[in-house]
């Protein structure tokens, strides 16, 4: 029970048990549960708030005083009483608590120092945030990592001090290390396998104001290499046409035999008419191929037999020819090798390929993907300015760096895909064309 | 009989792992492996035999080391992005749902990951584990610095922000005022691509191109995505090396950055560096002021730094144009022989007695106005110089925006010189009284000079004339500091004297006397780029090139005839032959000389053919292809210094004339 029952008021009854016979049955539901008792405490100590305080939590000087002289004013007083009028009696009870007044309430001062954006729903997400949630849960994350300042020197760190606990039985967690795999260097591009300089020294020939000699040099190997390209290109349009011509003729061909089936049906007409035609003739008298006799396939036996041992002794006519020089051929072969050899060591005395011309690329591919183009990086010679002012800069050294990334093996070439994919769109006929009236 | 082996469960087929195969291992998505490899360097392999390693049939399957992938199982980063899968995942089915601030509320707690008690994640391990020592990062700076440089001079898109950008700048403009403080620039080349720089940091040769301003168009088959993830590894790792190098010099890291100054595109001009002392203030304003004496302490640290280098290798010292400044000028300087006779040439470090590092100390520029401002005040500053000023619409910062500052030594010009016609002049005095020069207007005293006069100093150690570099004046070409002179080979950069062989000079002082200048000639002509091209659509180019210079050899021979039948005349007139017999003694002695020459030369070739016999047939045919391409080269350098010879002695017969 509550200690909300005031003292003061007694009830005047003699203290009694609940009046609740039992807790079982319907009569012991929280609902059919006697609570009057408590209502009226809390009616009483609301009653007690108003006039000014929970009396019982008031101290006994406030309550009480010790009179000591008599009331002065009581002699003054008339003897008889002054009645009020009810109405007066009831407003003149006001209460302890003050009122609360129904005025808007100013919202708290204190803010983050941003004003925000008044806005009338406040679980509001803008479009734009919206659209960053949606790239988010596509995955592009804008801030995996953070780039900070850096306050710390990495390479001057102390080591970690490892406490070894006699008494710890867990066993420490060594750290991993990493594997020899890791140093290994990416796989270049480049045919003769060698490495690539991040950036390559460039020689005179990439001046902006080059001496003729090396521009020349430069230009000749350009111009001969754009030559090349329009060669291929030129013999497979050749090839194409040619193909092309090919292809018209064989198709002329087909129609004229078209044609030529189309006369003799409208030949076929002309029997209607009463002529005959000897093609149908033709046709019923065909001769069946007849049967081959013994000696017939005899025969054709013989001679395939007489082709195949010809044949061999071609064969063993050359190999013979071949065994007899064979120390010439391995000789030959040797050669070669040896030449290509030595041509790959005049090229390679260094490891790093750092001068900055076309190097020859492998042809096996990195990954699923064409190595991308390099840009042409020359001025041509009517545009060579002697001015830096009047300097076209040539290539792109966006594409430059990504695509020397690519030839260094740091990563592998990809396909890039400017538009998602889009489901093929369906056409269909709509019927409602034949829903009209007159 | 032997367990059979199954396929796949031993040798190549355990070493590799295909890409999906790693990434299923990891858990996480391809673009995210993606940049964990970047990031940790982890390559794409190739087996020596596809076929034994791979099960499907597929011919294009990226491989991966298998340790690699297990290593990069420790990696803590995996964690995040393992985390940023679950919270991919809430976000779309929250967004599914219709439930916005739901999906906003999840992004946001993951966006701030210190209010739900997760750790942020940075790059720094990364670094330290791929670069166990400074000297180690600063050898993969060379792409570093040119892709930071790459995209401080992007305009921003959706795929590069801003944010990116100024960071990159920032960091960039950091490591070029360490640059200017140690004056560790040893090379520059204007190059039609890009501007190629070269430092000496620490003894290690570092090589960035920086691209021209507002050129960089983005184009759409570069990936992104990609080129963002190494940003995100260069940044940290720009900003550790930064740290490091300032730290090093005892300057502060970061520098102070001027916010205003830097939206006026002042550039290096935004930052100040401060000792790390706390009297900061005072050394401060030293370093701000206009004549920036550097601070003695950083002075100390700059030579502590030097010495330490000198100490390292004599042959890094060589290549090093800057290390033999300041204190060495007092010793003499040792001279790189090549150990071999027929070795490479060695460069030889500057006798000058100022450094290159201070040139351009003395001198106080301005830049035009349609010059590269960017580029020309980092060398400049890089070089030793402390004023530079320029007009004001290049941005703020300047030493001085007066165009008619007194003080003001050089003034850096790329305008053709403008005929002005003289009305105008009375207009042009007006104009006196105010900051503007009217066109064309000189202020005396005043050296001016084309862009490329600071390059070409730069390179070679040494101030250039400034009157072949005069406005308007047609310039030397710009040759690539970057070319290594080989023995022999023809230098156009130093004189004739100094490169030709023994036996070259004989014949051609013989030819001199003898007139016979035709058969160099033809042979001069022999090099003429339109008989080595031979097409017929080079028919223009023909004219352009080809032609002028046989004029020249015409003007060229119609003189030697002239000079020779006027010596004919003077000796008719004296009466005396035509000094046959001074002429016989010289030729004498150039007799006995080259007799000399050919009698060695024969000598070397006996004993060469002697060790050639001791040769084994590979190496001998090794030998036999490197004379031959020597010799391919060799008469092209000769034809070259004929060529030039040629030129010299027109160039001395027209002086004598005059």
């Amino acid at each position: 029970m509550p200690v909300i029952k005031s003292k003061t008021i007694g009830s005047g009854e003699a203290p009694s048990q609940p009046n609740q016979p039992s807790r079982k049955g319907k009569k012991a539901w929280r609902k059919n549960v006697d609570v009057s008792e408590v209502q009226h405490g809390l009616v009483e100590l609301n009653e007690e708030i108003i006039r000014g305080g929970v009396i019982k939590e008031k101290a006994s000087e406030d309550l009480f005083t010790v009179d000591v002289k008599g009331d002065s004013q009581l002699a003054k007083r008339s003897k008889h009483v002054k009645k009020t009028l009810k109405a007066d009696d009831i407003l003149a009870q006001r209460s302890a608590v003050p009122a609360v007044s129904m005025r808007k309430r100013p919202s708290d001062k204190t803010t983050n120092g941003l004003i925000s954006a008044k806005r009338q729903r406040t679980g509001w997400v803008s479009h734009k945030e919206l659209c960053r949630l949606k790239r988010v849960a596509d995955g592009q994350h804008d801030n995996t990592i953070d780039v900070k300042d850096a306050t710390y020197d990495v390479w001057d760190m102390p080591a970690p001090v490892q406490e070894v606990d006699v008494n710890d039985f867990i066993p420490h967690q060594e750290k991993a290390k990493a594997p020899k795999t890791m140093k290994k260097a990416p796989i270049s591009l480049l045919e003769n396998g060698k490495q690539v300089a991040a950036v390559q020294t460039p020689s005179g020939g990439y001046s902006y104001n080059p001496v003729f000699t090396d521009y020349e040099v430069r230009l000749a190997e350009e111009s001969e290499k754009a030559l090349e390209v329009e060669r291929k290109r030129v013999a497979a349009e050749e090839a194409d046409r040619l193909k092309q011509e090919a292809a018209a003729k064989s198709a002329a061909e087909a129609e004229a035999a078209e044609a030529r089936a189309n006369m003799s049906e409208w030949e076929e007409d002309s029997e209607w008419e009463g002529f005959q035609s000897g093609a149908e003739d033709g046709k019923l008298t065909a001769k069946r191929p007849e049967r081959k006799t013994q000696t017939q396939r005899n025969r054709i036996k013989r001679r395939k037999e007489e082709e195949r041992l010809a044949k061999h002794k071609a064969a063993v006519k050359t190999q013979r020819r071949q065994e007899h020089r064979i120390t010439e051929i391995a000789e030959e072969i040797e050669e070669r090798d040896r030449n290509r050899e030595l041509i790959l060591a005049v090229e390679s005395d260094e490891e790093i390929a750092t001068d900055l011309k076309e190097h020859k690329l492998r042809r096996k591919q990195l990954g699923k993907y064409k190595l991308p183009e390099g840009d042409l990086e020359l001025v041509l010679p009517d545009e060579l300015q002697e001015s830096l002012r009047l300097l076209k800069p040539e290539g792109n050294l966006l594409r430059d760096r990504y695509r020397s990334m690519l030839v260094r093996g740091k990563v592998e070439s990809r396909r890039h895909l400017p538009f998602h994919k889009l489901s093929a769109r369906k056409y269909t006929e709509k019927w409602t064309y034949k829903d009209f009236t007159i | 009989m032997p367990r059979i082996k199954k396929k796949g469960q031993a040798g190549a087929a355990k070493n590799y792992v295909t890409r999906n195969q790693a990434i299923r291992k990891l858990q996480i998505s391809l673009p995210d492996f993606r940049k964990l490899c970047i990031w940790k360097g982890i390559y794409p392999r190739e087996p020596r035999s596809k076929k034994k390693v791979s099960k499907s049939s597929t011919a294009s399957t990226t491989f991966y080391f298998t340790k690699d992938i297990q290593y990069l199982l420790h990696e803590p980063l995996l964690q995040k992005f393992r985390d940023q899968k679950v919270l991919e995942k809430k976000i779309s089915r929250a967004l599914g749902r219709g439930d916005v601030t739901d999906a906003a509320r999840l992004e946001g707690n993951a966006s701030r990951p210190e209010k739900t008690g997760k750790p942020r994640y940075t790059l720094d391990h990364v670094i330290r584990e791929r670069y166990p020592t400074f000297v180690d990062s600063l050898r993969d700076l060379d792409d570093c610095l040119s892709m930071l440089f790459l995209f401080a001079n992007l305009p921003s898109t959706s795929m590069v922000p801003a944010k990116m950008i100024a960071r990159c700048e920032r960091l960039v403009h950091e490591f070029q005022h360490y640059l200017i403080v140690t004056k560790s620039v040893t090379k520059s080349f204007l190059s039609i691509k890009g501007i190629y720089y070269q430092a000496n940091i620490l003894g290690e040769d570092v090589l960035w191109l920086v691209p021209y301003r507002f050129n960089q168009r983005v184009v759409g088959d570069v990936d992104f995505r990609i080129m963002g993830t190494f940003i995100e590894f260069y940044m940290t790792l720009l900003g550790f090396v930064n740290f490091r190098l300032y730290t090093t010099l005892g300057l502060k890291y970061p520098p102070k950055f001027d916010q205003t100054k830097d939206e006026n595109a002042a550039e290096l001009g935004a930052f100040t560096l401060e000792g790390m002392s706390l009297v900061g203030a005072e050394e401060h304003k030293q370093l701000e002021d206009a004549t920036h004496k550097p601070d003695p302490k950083v002075q100390a640290a700059v030579n502590k730094v030097l010495k330490k280098l000198k100490t390292t290798d004599a042959d890094e010292e060589s290549t090093d144009n800057q290390v033999d400044g300041e204190e060495q000028d007092t010793g003499a300087i040792d001279k790189f022989e090549p150990a071999a006779p027929g070795g490479d040439v060695l460069p030889q470090p500057s006798t000058a007695g100022n450094s290159p590092g201070a040139m351009f100390s003395d001198f106080t520029f301005y830049l035009s106005r349609e010059t590269p401002r960017q580029s020309l005040e980092f060398l400049l500053k890089a070089f030793g110089c402390k004023r530079v000023g320029w007009d004001a619409v290049l941005g703020d910062g300047a030493f001085t925006t007066n165009e008619l500052d007194p003080a003001i030594t050089h003034q850096i010009v790329d305008r053709p010189p403008i005929q002005v016609a003289t009305e105008e002049d009375a207009d042009g005095e007006d104009n006196q009284t105010s900051q503007k020069l009217p066109a064309n207007m000189r202020v005396p005293g005043r050296t001016y000079i084309q862009p490329q006069w600071v390059w070409d100093s730069a390179n070679d150690g040494e101030l250039k004339e400034a009157h072949l570099y005069a406005p308007g004046a047609s310039l030397p070409p710009h040759l690539s500091p970057f070319v290594k002179q080989v023995q022999g080979a023809y230098d156009p950069t130093i004189s004739l004297e100094e490169q030709q062989p023994e036996d070259e000079a004989l014949e051609a002082q013989s030819d001199d006397e003898d007139l016979a200048v035709k058969d160099i000639d033809e042979t001069v002509e022999g090099m003429d780029v339109d008989d080595s091209e031979g097409g017929e659509d080079d028919d223009e180019k023909d004219d352009e090139f080809g032609g002028f210079s046989e004029d020249e050899q015409e003007e060229d021979e119609d003189e030697d005839t002239a000079e020779q039948r006027q010596e004919e005349l003077e000796a008719e007139l004296t009466g005396a032959s035509v000094n046959s017999k001074t002429k016989s003694s010289k030729a004498k002695a150039k007799e006995e000389a080259l007799k000399a020459l050919t009698k060695k030369a024969r000598d070397e070739a006996e004993d060469l053919d002697r060790a050639k016999g001791m040769l084994s047939k590979k190496k001998r045919k090794l030998y036999e292809q490197m004379v031959y391409t020597n010799t391919k080269k060799s008469t092209e350098d000769q034809k070259l210094r004929a060529k030039r010879r040629r030129f010299e002695k027109e160039k001395a017969k027209g002086k004598g004339k005059a």
